[in-house]
């Protein structure tokens, strides 16, 4: 990771996907199986192939489902927002939510709110057009001489900023009771009792951010060895970053619309990820593609489980799961850039 | 480690006083064990008396203010008489009864506050080292709020809310494996703990019904409104003692400021007073937010003001807590004010007005982080 450090073993790609993937399959297979329901494990696998009650049919099909489908989504799309974030600020501690991207998606969210759009229709594009604007505003930001050299300045101000931005949609709120009530339980961050209908209006912009990514990976990775070298080999390093921006935007966007600001999944994956593959990000993104789910899933199966019948908001517990994390990386003996 | 200071700043330590002796004493040597008794003096340094003074004066017409604006508005003269137990009695109702509450509770969070934010930027020689940002506000409130929604403890919010304050402060310094000296990286711990403390205040929150929920917003956010009258109470008795007990260490502490090797030298114990300090400020934080909520936006601009004030190198102690309460009562009767009938809880208001400062500062390409 860095230059200083004793070379690392990290395992190849072709050993360490499927073995991410095979924890992937049991870690939902748990998450269809267990939960607050009185539904044996047995049950319940049962119903997932349709040959069990109407009411097992029900609670698996129509409850754990869409719920396990949606935080397989949105842990991709955190994770490699997450990565993809990190890359670009060349900094370990650059995460969407800390940074206030998730806040900005969540103030643009309750801004179209207050102005009279219904929660249905409008807010997976006015949400990823809030995270382009903290984008944008946290990464100009980080370009300014000295802080960019400073990963933990930078991680202030995005704590600065999410502050802010968060004060800012209380002060909406307190305009309007309406949208107070429907933002309160959005805002901790959940996966429960989303629809398959909102997936499905994310796949336009997924697909989209899947085909820009396949196109600039290469170049992104050359950024990673610094601006000269990207631009010796012949790429345009501003055009790799806006079109950087505009994928991270579009993820995390879409990912708060579905499930309200989840932080700290964009910092835990991609730490796991870099650990397990080594820092090349052609490689850290296709774990992220099953770490991230991994982690969201499992994580909500936890909160499903640890005060049942109650849940614990999914954002509360990546937060307990991640702020170690985050003390892991600080303390690490000086802090790696990337 | 630290570079000690170039000389030409220490300067000013060594010409003759600008001020007021308060007390001086010489050393004599009578028959104690060790034969010498040192001397003591208390300088007033006349910046800080004029300083000082004007601030006392902005904070009585802030109060004056303060007191007089509302649903029924009072002329400054009607408040005063108020307050002496003359005039109408509606108007001494209103004052009194009504409204002195909430003004005294401001006065004494935002001087609380401040002071501590100010120990604490000095003792971590980091001015973004504040309660808030380290986050011991989050965890006073999530201690606190776990105690008002009964999660199987009954202690007051006040003691819960130090506790919680203690708690942080010890994972931040455990975690960083230093005396505050770790710079940003104690800062982002605390970041991590004030985010654990957040979700853990949502999470209780969120379990409770809706109604209740409503009742503790405001003071999840910092507002004057939901005080207790104990807690209050509380801080307006250990204000007056630590403010005292934090003069006493001014001298240490502005000596800590030049480098650990001077203060050494010259026989302060250093361990003893950040201990000391620490304590006092964690005391501070969490009694604080016992009363008004996570408002910790004060504890940074306190003493930033007051340290623009002073100009030179210094401790400003109580030009902070005089900055701190004067902001907390201008924020807190803006928020009444500004929308009325509504009202906006005071941490809403410092946070947007105290937020972009705090990243002005940040992003200021020729920021120090040393006070």
């Amino acid at each position: 990771m860095t230059s200083g450090q004793a070379p690392r073993h990290h395992w190849p790609l072709r050993q360490v996907f499927p073995a991410t993937a095979l924890v992937l399959l049991l870690v939902c297979l748990a998450s269809l199986m267990l939960g607050a329901g009185d539904l044996s494990p047995q049950a319940a696998l049962q119903a997932l192939f349709g040959q069990s009650s109407d009411e097992a049919n029900f609670i698996v099909r129509e409850l754990r489902l869409p719920r396990t489908l949606i935080g397989f989504l949105v842990g991709a799309m955190l994770g490699c927002a997450g990565a993809l974030m990190q890359t670009l600020a060349r900094n370990p501690l650059a995460e969407p939510g800390l940074l206030g991207v998730s806040a900005g998606s969540s103030f643009a969210v309750t801004l179209a709110l207050m102005l009279g759009a219904s929660a249905a229709t409008l807010t997976v594009h006015v949400a990823q057009l809030g995270a382009l604007a903290g984008c944008l505003l946290v990464l100009s930001a980080a370009r300014i001489q000295g802080v960019g050299n400073d990963p933990v300045r930078l991680v202030l101000a995005g704590a600065t900023l999410t502050g802010l931005l968060l004060s800012l949609i209380w002060l909406l709120l307190m305009f309007d009771q309406r949208s107070a009530d429907e933002i309160r339980f959005w805002i901790t961050g959940s996966v429960a009792g989303r629809s398959l209908d909102m997936a499905l209006q994310l796949m336009p912009s997924l697909g989209l951010a899947f085909i820009l990514t396949l196109i600039i990976i290469r170049p992104l990775a050359s950024l990673a060895l610094g601006e000269r070298a990207a631009q010796g080999l012949g790429h345009h390093p501003g055009r790799i970053r806006f079109i950087a921006v505009v994928i991270v935007a579009l993820l995390v966007g879409s990912a708060t619309a579905v499930a309200g600001p989840i932080i700290f999944v964009g910092l835990v994956v991609p730490f796991i990820a870099r650990a397990l593959a080594g820092p090349d990000i052609r490689r850290t993104l296709w774990l992220c593609l099953t770490l991230g789910p991994i982690i969201v899933i499992s994580a909500d199966t936890l909160s499903r489980l640890l005060v049942a019948p109650a849940e614990l908001p999914l954002g509360v517990l990546t937060a307990l799961i991640g702020a170690p994390v985050l003390l892991m990386v600080v303390r690490s003996r000086r802090l790696p850039t990337l | 480690m630290d570079a000690a200071r170039p000389l030409d700043q220490s300067q000013p330590l060594h010409r003759p006083p600008a001020g007021f002796w308060l007390w001086r004493s010489s050393g004599t040597s009578n028959g104690t064990s060790d034969g010498t008794r040192p001397g003591y003096s208390l300088l007033i340094p006349k910046r800080a008396v004029i300083i000082n003074s004007l601030l006392i004066l902005l904070l009585l017409i802030v109060v004056t203010l303060s007191l007089g604006s509302g649903s029924v508005s009072l002329s400054p003269a009607e408040v005063w008489q108020a307050l002496w137990h003359q005039g109408p009695a509606i108007n001494q109702l209103v004052v009194n009864e009504l409204r002195l509450q909430r003004v005294l509770a401001g006065l004494t969070t935002g001087a609380a506050f401040a002071l501590s934010g100010c120990l604490m930027q000095t003792l971590s020689r980091n001015r973004l080292a504040t309660p808030g940002i380290i986050g011991i506000d989050n965890s006073a409130t999530a201690f606190a709020v776990a105690s008002v929604t009964g999660t199987g403890l009954s202690l007051a919010p006040s003691s819960m809310a130090l506790a919680g304050a203690a708690t942080a402060c010890a994972l931040a310094f455990g975690l960083t494996g230093a005396s505050g000296r770790g710079g940003y990286r104690f800062i982002v711990a605390g970041i991590g703990i004030g985010a654990i403390a957040g979700a853990m205040t949502q999470f209780m929150l969120s379990r409770v019904a809706i109604d209740d929920a409503n009742a503790a917003f405001p003071w999840t956010v910092g507002s004057l409104n939901a005080r207790s009258p104990e807690a209050t109470a509380a801080l307006a008795a250990c204000l007056p003692l630590a403010l005292a007990l934090s003069l006493r260490m001014t001298r240490a502490l502005q000596l800590m400021q030049v480098s650990d090797a001077v203060s050494i030298g010259l026989g302060i114990n250093l361990k003893q007073v950040r201990r000391n300090g620490l304590i006092l400020s964690v005391l501070l934080t969490g009694l604080a937010v016992a009363v008004a909520g996570p408002v910790g936006l004060v504890a940074l601009l306190g003493p930033e003001v007051a340290r623009g004030l002073y100009r030179h190198k210094g401790v400003p102690l109580v030009a902070s807590a005089l900055c701190g309460a004067l902001i907390m009562l201008a924020a807190d009767l803006t928020g009444r004010l500004i929308l009325a009938p509504l009202e906006i809880p005071v941490g809403i208001v410092t946070a947007v007005v105290g937020s972009p400062y705090l990243l002005w500062m940040l992003l200021n390409p020729s920021f120090k982080n040393t006070p």
